[in-house]
């Protein structure tokens, strides 16, 4: 006997509701990938060696990038050097030395609020305390000004990330070696920092990430210099516009014929899919290893 | 014919097969136990009996399941409205985050009962659930500040404001303190009266105090059914002797 | 001898890690102190009132007119309507890439978001000039495409990945005993997950929110290239001035004058930001604790 009690209905609602979900998802995941992947394509005929290896020549009318990728590149790696031991630093004192109270709470106050902190504002800062008052380089900025900027863009995201990896290293390890007789240095060297260091090294890939995207913090910090770099040492207290700023700069002031910013801008996306991908991959890769331990 | 039949039932997860020709009929106002060792299929059997294994991806099932003279597995059935009928109460208790109230008005309100019906179901089934004392005052209340043990009489309630026929029960009193434990024992001897109770327990005490008739499982398949007194005193099979007195799982 | 050696490692140890500590500590404080030094001094000259409420900026003027109640609206327009549009969207998203696909369709859908996401504001901008420009020109018959309603499309595309992102983790997180215990009531998935699921994320969708509103608000060169820069009162088909962009637009060439007020804009935001975290952190907490 046929209950139909129990029979399937068709209910309009719950078709509309999933035709609703899944239109909106397929309308914004095709809009943003559609542009991307047309930015891309646009700009990558004009990807040559030339292009990556030349500097903008108005007299030659031509537009290599080389001096931006330089640019960019001090600055990443200056950032990093200052950024890694004071992010990293800071991340074991506040995990393993400091006591709760008053001052650390506002500390990790004052961390949450600098990672909320508007590009340009770090940018003012930036100008008014690096290029300004230290007067480091001339007064149209240099890759360190830039880079300690960026340095303090990136601290708090590097603070987190590691003190996060530092607190959740298995407890027991620290209780055994504790009981060992381990002193705390050793505890840290040995089993923390390498417990850590997947969490640690995603974040410093990222921070790569941020400091290739960053923009206006760069404007007026790094300067918009577009000469190619004659001397490697001094160049650090020069300044030079990333690829970032002259892309900007084509963008809005022109100077270029138009696929110059097509180009720069599929090379910025590669670039950002790539350091993404990285990180990625070895955050995959250190969690498969975390769990088969 | 009993309130439940399965014939034949096979349940497979992708190539492996975890039930094996299984047929059994569940009866009428009695308190049916499934024991058996971990791993042996009584709690993804328990599971086939409301098609809650349809989420499980990979989950294949054939065979028969007839509850009301139709094969819930027949796929004009929708299994939404197979488990107004037949109810489940899970082994962690897992309340809504939201007021008393609104934990066992929540389905009702879903399947179409009007604002005015749901007091009285919401204290009808507390109070079948042996809850409503308790928690009289203060049904507005997150669900979250009961303790564990009416948390899990609350899921009770929650399932009863549905009127089933059948409830199962997913090792539900194995995360409870003994006390809480003892408390719907009771609650389940009272609610046979009314309901039909299927339970799957690794307690075989349990199964001994309160089952009417108790089911032994083995590596997916059904060893022995039978009244409960004759599973623990009087086994027919050799592998369930072993077990009830002891000698593994 | 060997312990004493050991003792004496940790305490430099100890020092090293502290004095960093206390240098980003140090540094947050200096970045305040600059900010309030810098910018507050041309603030109260201007007056905070004419500051603040002055709907008239003109910088080029004799004497200037330092009002930035116009870039104040325009922020504040902007965000609000980005925010508007893009949380529902991504909820929604949220939920079918979290909830409803076939887990390796999310996947791969998960790792295109998280792409996404680390897209420079500077590609937003260019995209925006060239796509979104001339379609807002074209679909309402503007002579020129730099307008607000510009900036909000390109704002709704950049601040999408990050508020997806965070709203799908925090949905993901909820506990699955809800639904599996909806499911056995005959419930529908769909239901139990905008009646249970998403109100137990509240605290996480609303910090991917604050996420998203923070972006907006200072988001610099994404919009600076397609909003107009004009500083009037806002109006959606009209060019506008943001706080950030009204920095970047006159700070190459202003006046000593101009550029302290340019930073007391700065400072502004400064305080905005600050204020609009706190706010927002006092209400995550709060959603926090109900749901235990």
């Amino acid at each position: 006997m046929d209950k139909n009690i129990y029979d399937k209905q068709i209910r309009p609602g719950v078709i509309a509701v999933r035709a609703l979900i899944y239109t909106v998802t397929a309308a914004v995941v095709t809009l943003v990938v559609a542009i991307i992947v047309y930015l891309i394509i646009k700009g990558l005929p004009y990807i040559n060696w030339e292009l990556l290896s030349t500097a903008p020549s108005r007299l030659n009318e031509t537009y290599g990038i080389a001096p931006m990728i330089i640019n960019t590149l001090y600055i990443v790696l200056i950032t990093l050097v200052v950024s890694i031991p004071l992010g990293i630093g800071t991340a074991i004192y506040l995990a393993e030395y400091s006591k709760p109270g008053k001052i650390i709470s506002a500390f990790r106050f004052a961390i949450e609020i600098l990672a909320g902190i508007p590009s340009i504002v770090y940018g003012l800062f930036g100008l008014a305390f690096f290029v300004n008052t230290l007067r480091i380089g001339s007064g149209s900025g240099s890759m360190l000004s830039g880079a300690l900027t960026c340095a303090l863009i990136v601290l708090p995201t590097m603070i987190r990330t590691t003190e996060e990896a530092l607190l959740q290293v298995n407890p027991t390890y620290r209780e055994a070696a504790f009981s060992l007789g381990a002193s705390k240095l050793h505890i840290i060297r040995t089993i923390l920092l390498p417990c850590a260091l997947p969490g640690i090294v995603v974040a410093v890939i990222l921070s790569i990430g941020r400091i290739v995207s960053e923009s206006a913090a760069l404007l007026y910090t790094a300067g918009v210099d577009y000469t190619m770099p004659t001397n490697f040492a001094k160049h650090i207290v020069e300044p030079g516009a990333g690829l970032t700023v002259q892309l900007y700069l084509y963008a809005t002031e022109g100077g270029a014929p138009d696929w110059v910013p097509y180009a720069m801008a599929a090379i910025l996306m590669i670039l950002v899919f790539v350091i993404n991908l990285t990180a990625n991959i070895i955050a995959g890769l250190f969690k498969k290893k975390v769990s088969v331990k | 014919m009993g309130i439940i039949t399965t014939r034949n039932l096979n349940l497979y997860y992708g190539d492996k097969q975890a039930i094996n020709n299984v047929s059994m009929e569940i009866e009428k106002n009695e308190i049916t136990a499934l024991i058996g060792p971990s791993g042996c299929g009584k709690s993804t059997f328990l599971r086939v009996l409301n098609r809650m294994n349809d989420i499980i991806p990979n989950c294949k099932t054939t065979g028969e399941v007839i509850f009301d003279n139709i094969n819930i597995y027949s796929s004009k059935i929708d299994p939404m409205l197979i488990r107004k009928k037949i109810g489940m109460v899970f082994q962690k208790p897992n309340p809504f985050p939201l007021s008393i109230y609104d934990n066992i008005a929540y389905a009702p309100k879903y399947h179409g009962k009007k604002r005015a019906e749901l007091d009285e179901i919401v204290e009808s089934s507390l109070k079948a659930a042996a809850l409503w004392d308790e928690v009289k005052d203060r049904l507005k209340k997150s669900a979250m500040s009961l303790s564990g043990g009416q948390q899990q009489r609350l899921c009770i309630a929650r399932t009863i404001a549905l009127n089933p026929e059948v409830i199962l029960m997913d090792e539900a009193t194995s995360a409870l303190d003994p006390i809480s434990t003892y408390k719907i024992e009771d609650l389940l001897a009272t609610l046979k009266k009314t309901y039909t109770v299927v339970i799957v327990t690794h307690n075989m005490q349990q199964a001994s105090r309160i089952a009417d008739k108790t089911a032994f499982f083995l590596l997916g398949d059904l060893i022995e059914y039978d009244t409960t007194e004759n599973i623990f005193t009087n086994p027919k099979n050799k592998q369930t002797l072993d077990y009830v007195s002891g000698h593994f799982g | 001898m060997k312990k004493q050696k050991v003792h004496i490692y940790n305490n430099i140890f100890k020092a090293i890690v502290f004095f960093f500590a206390l240098i980003t500590f140090l540094s947050v404080i200096l970045i305040g102190i600059f900010m309030i030094v810098n910018g507050g001094p041309s603030i109260v000259k201007v007056g905070l009132k004419e500051f603040l409420l002055g709907p008239v900026w003109n910088s080029a003027n004799e004497p200037p007119q330092y009002g930035i109640l116009a870039f104040i609206l325009s922020s504040f327009y902007s965000t609000f309507f980005t925010v508007l549009i893009a949380v529902p969207i991504s909820i929604l998203v949220a939920l079918a890439i979290g909830q409803l696909m076939p887990k390796g369709l999310g996947s791969v859908l998960r790792s295109i978001i998280s792409l996404l996401a680390g897209i420079p504001s500077v590609i937003y901008g260019f995209m925006g000039l060239i796509f979104v420009v001339p379609f807002v020109q074209r679909i309402f018959n503007l002579s020129s495409g730099l307008t607000m309603l510009s900036s909000v499309i390109v704002l709704i595309i950049m601040t999408l990945p990050t508020i997806i992102s965070v709203s799908e983790t925090s949905i993901n997180a909820v506990n699955k005993g809800y639904l599996e215990a909806a499911y056995a009531l005959g419930v529908r998935k769909e239901y139990a997950l905008f009646t249970i699921i998403i109100p137990a994320a509240k605290s996480g969708i609303m910090t991917a929110v604050l996420l998203g509103v923070g972006r907006a608000i200072g988001e610099t060169m994404a919009v600076i290239m397609v909003a107009g820069n004009i500083p009037q009162m806002p109006s959606m088909l009209k060019p506008v001035r943001f706080l950030t962009t009204a920095i970047v637009t006159e700070m190459s060439y202003a006046t000593e004058q101009t550029r302290g007020v340019l930073i007391g804009i700065g400072l502004v935001l400064f305080v905005f930001v600050l204020i609009v975290n706190s706010v927002f952190r006092f209400f995550i907490k709060k959603a926090g604790k109900i749901n235990g």
